[in-house]
């Protein structure tokens, strides 16, 4: 799993006020929206908030039905390779307090026949250890993303050749004009997810998906995300609050991005093992960042 | 076992979810401010930056400390016999061992760019019932200890650590033939990683690293080598010779070790260097003097070479270790406070072992690691008596498994351990369930048994069966 690679696409889906064709093909959109999402994805700085409850409806306003889990993760990525699809990030747990300070580093690759690799540094292990976890993009199980009710299937937009994709109507949502796109996993696809077909409601000026509604082999809605705070930020759009809910289990998980810095010049020296361990060094940098920022 | 049916209560809750899913309308919404109101990424100490005051001040630095309290109870509960053959037989009741109340603090601040301050202490109550309670003449007693504190200085390629630390070498994660240089303390069966048994050591800890980070030269310096303490009075594990296992006297002699470690890094694979001396962890005891109390503990320096290696394959990371020692005592034995009666004396020889085994993630939430670890002694036979036998004879070593599977988004961990040695003559298996209720509040319950035979130290806990409960609150 690289969480950082993960997380920073959904959230980074760049804007663009240009005038869209009537005869865009719901792939050729959703191939637009996947370009968007990796071109904003590099040298990437953010500090997020990801929040899970037990969740209630009232007045159609869904709300915690108890106090929430709440994780603080601060994160630093950069894409690599000659498409720059191959990304390295850097993940740091800043809160819950028995879970502070666990670093989790991890280089992804496009390559199918190159394995992704993770690190972990636990202080109860007193060094960084190398975590076998093969290439998740392709043949492993959707995995949890630091706990939370989104997964590496529902972060990760790749791989659109293996989904029959239809652009259904145009229409609205949450006041927005959209486009509403199904996509439908291939044989091969389908044994790996969890959802047999996916909807998605694509904002037709800003191209950030406002909504995903998600369904299991028995046409049931299982899952449904919201993306809400849809802001410009550096001339980009992005939705910085994302709430992904289980209906199965009715439970929550909500994504906010509360810091987001594009574009800053990340050191190659930082995207390696040295930081798990190197608190010192680690700060030093992230302060540096921070500078370019300010 | 109130605490264990309440975990696996709240696990059974937890696991089970409805059938049906949730119908929710097409125009749900969801409070869009929800989480930007908190304040959790206040910078450590922010609560006001502007604040000069002396109370500011500290109110920042007081900002980087994570508490865990807890309370433990633990105890054997099965009623059985030991048999020691020719030494006779005892009755092992079942009884509380332990009953405690613990605080963990632990520090780390980055005062300033590329420096850092890190500590780690604890603190102990021990209650009615728990052995202390119990060797302290049936009167609650306390303990404290400074675990790690440091101060780190990092620039450019380079990083130095001055203060209590420790030191890994490594990679066959929990039972490594080259995790030697810190010394240990199992004080009680709630101890039985060495994850969780490493005491911490003033050190001055360098650290180069190559031009992209890639390579690592590290070097330590051990101002204050220390040793294995002895068990404790009424622990589970003290064994009681007749006489005093006193520490050892430097008489002002300045001891030092040091070591030197070169790590290389690549797509899929780190590879390791090492070099070191060392003082071996465990003190070796002399019975006393006639008339005298006190046993007469000795140390015993020791070259170490060593190399390690890891590869990982898709889901699968293989580990190695490879470690020459040289001129260790042939007739140390791990158990503080025996000596070998049939082993000569000051005895040094060279002895070489292997660790080695793998990880493996089954799925993403459910991993096993093997680790096996055999020593040799070389050149074993050499300056014995006619007659006479070295207490570790052969190969020796152990073997450890581990199998953890996440639930619940994490929530729920349940974890297996299974550790022996390599001649079947002991085992030790646990099962433990760890659940975490809420972002402060966690519990955890372990079962352990113990099989030993005659050949084996660990026959005085055959049979063993022990129960453990923690509940812990962080923040």
């Amino acid at each position: 799993m690289s969480a950082a690679r993960k997380l920073i696409p959904l959230l980074f889906l760049l804007g663009a006020s240009t005038g869209v064709s009537q005869e865009m093909t719901g792939r050729e959109i959703m191939e637009r929206v996947e370009d968007f999402q990796l071109a904003t994805s590099d040298s990437a700085f953010n500090r997020m908030q990801l929040s899970t409850c037990r969740f209630g409806i009232s007045d159609n306003r869904i709300t915690c039905a108890e106090r929430p889990r709440v994780k603080a993760l601060e994160s630093v990525s950069k894409n690599y390779g000659d498409e720059g699809k191959d990304t390295k990030g850097i993940t740091i747990v800043l809160e819950p307090a028995a879970e502070r300070g666990i670093g989790m580093l991890s280089y992804s690759y496009d390559d199918a026949e190159r394995d992704n690799e993770t690190w972990l540094y636990l202080s109860a292990l007193g060094r960084i250890k190398r975590i076998a976890s093969g290439n998740s993009d392709d043949d492993s199980e959707p995995a949890s993303v630091f706990g939370s009710e989104f997964s590496t299937e529902d972060t990760d937009t790749g791989k659109l050749e293996e989904y029959e994709i239809t652009l259904l109507e145009e229409t609205t949502e949450a006041g927005r004009a959209v486009w509403k796109i199904e996509m439908i996993p291939n044989e091969e696809r389908a044994r790996k997810s969890r959802y047999s077909r996916t909807v998605s409601y694509i904002d037709q000026e800003r191209w950030v998906p406002l909504k995903v509604e998600m369904y299991d082999q028995y046409g049931t809605e299982i899952k449904r995300l919201l993306a809400s705070r849809v802001e410009e930020i550096n001339d980009v759009w992005m939705a910085r609050s994302l709430t992904m809910m289980n209906l199965v289990s009715n439970r929550l998980s909500n994504m906010a991005i509360l810091e987001i810095h594009l574009g800053v010049d990340v050191e190659d020296e930082f995207l390696t093992t040295r930081t798990l361990t190197d608190v010192a060094f680690r700060e030093a940098e992230l302060q540096e960042l921070r500078s370019q920022v300010d | 076992m109130g605490m264990l049916l309440l975990a696996l209560f709240c696990a059974s809750n937890l696991v089970h979810s409805q059938d049906s899913a949730t119908v929710l309308g097409d125009d749900v919404t969801f409070d869009a401010d929800f989480g930007f109101g908190d304040d959790l990424f206040a910078e450590p100490g922010t609560t006001d930056e502007t604040d000069s005051s002396t109370s500011g001040f500290v109110a920042r630095w007081l900002d980087h400390f994570t508490v865990r309290l807890s309370q433990q109870v633990s105890g054997q509960i099965n009623n059985h016999g030991v048999d020691l053959g020719s030494f006779g037989s005892f009755p092992r009741q079942s009884e509380l061992e332990t009953n405690r109340f613990g605080i963990n603090l632990r520090y780390q601040n980055p005062f300033a760019p590329g420096w850092l301050l890190q500590g780690s202490a604890q603190y102990r109550v021990y209650w009615n019932e728990d052995y202390e309670y119990r060797a302290n003449g049936d009167s609650i007693e306390t303990e404290g200890r400074v675990n790690e504190l440091f101060i780190q200085r990092s620039f450019a390629t380079q990083s130095f650590k001055f203060g209590r630390q420790t030191v890994v070498w490594g990679e066959t994660v929990g039972n490594s033939v080259l995790d030697v240089i810190n010394h240990v303390e199992f004080r009680d069966f709630s101890i039985i990683d060495i994850e969780d048994a490493r005491l911490n050591q003033w050190m001055l800890v360098w650290d180069y690293f190559g031009s992209d980070n890639s390579s690592r030269l590290s070097t330590f310096l051990n101002l204050y080598p220390e040793f294995n303490p002895a068990p404790v009075r009424g622990s589970p594990l003290f064994f009681d010779p007749g006489y005093n296992l006193p520490d050892y006297d430097r008489n002002e002699k300045v001891l030092l070790e040091a070591g030197t470690q070169y790590q290389l890094s690549f797509e899929g694979s780190d590879i390791s260097f090492m070099a070191a001396y060392l003082f071996e962890n465990q003190l070796r005891y002399e019975p006393p003097l006639p008339g005298m109390q006190d046993a007469n503990p000795d140390i015993n320096d020791f070259l170490l070479l060593g190399f390690s290696a890891n590869r990982a394959i898709g889901r699968l990371l293989l580990n190695f270790d490879l470690a020459f020692s040289h001129n260790v005592l042939a007739d140390s034995f791990n158990f503080p406070g025996t000596t070998s009666l049939a082993a000569p004396v000051n005895l040094r020889k060279d002895q070489i072992g292997t660790s080695f085994g793998f990880e493996y993630g089954i799925d993403n939430e459910q991993n096993i690691s093997l680790g096996i670890q055999a020593q040799t002694l070389l050149d074993a036979n050499e300056g014995l008596a006619p007659g006479q036998m070295l207490a570790n004879d052969g190969v020796f070593g152990s073997w450890l498994v581990r199998y953890s599977n996440n639930l619940s988004n994490g929530d729920l961990v349940l974890s297996s351990t299974l550790q022996g040695d390599l001649d079947a003559n002991s085992l030790l298996a646990l099962v433990g369930v760890d659940y975490t209720m809420d972002d402060n509040w966690s519990v955890s319950a372990q079962l352990m048994g113990i099989a030993g035979s005659s050949d084996s130290p660990l026959i005085v806990f055959d049979e063993d069966v022990r129960l453990s409960a923690t509940l812990s609150y962080s923040f």
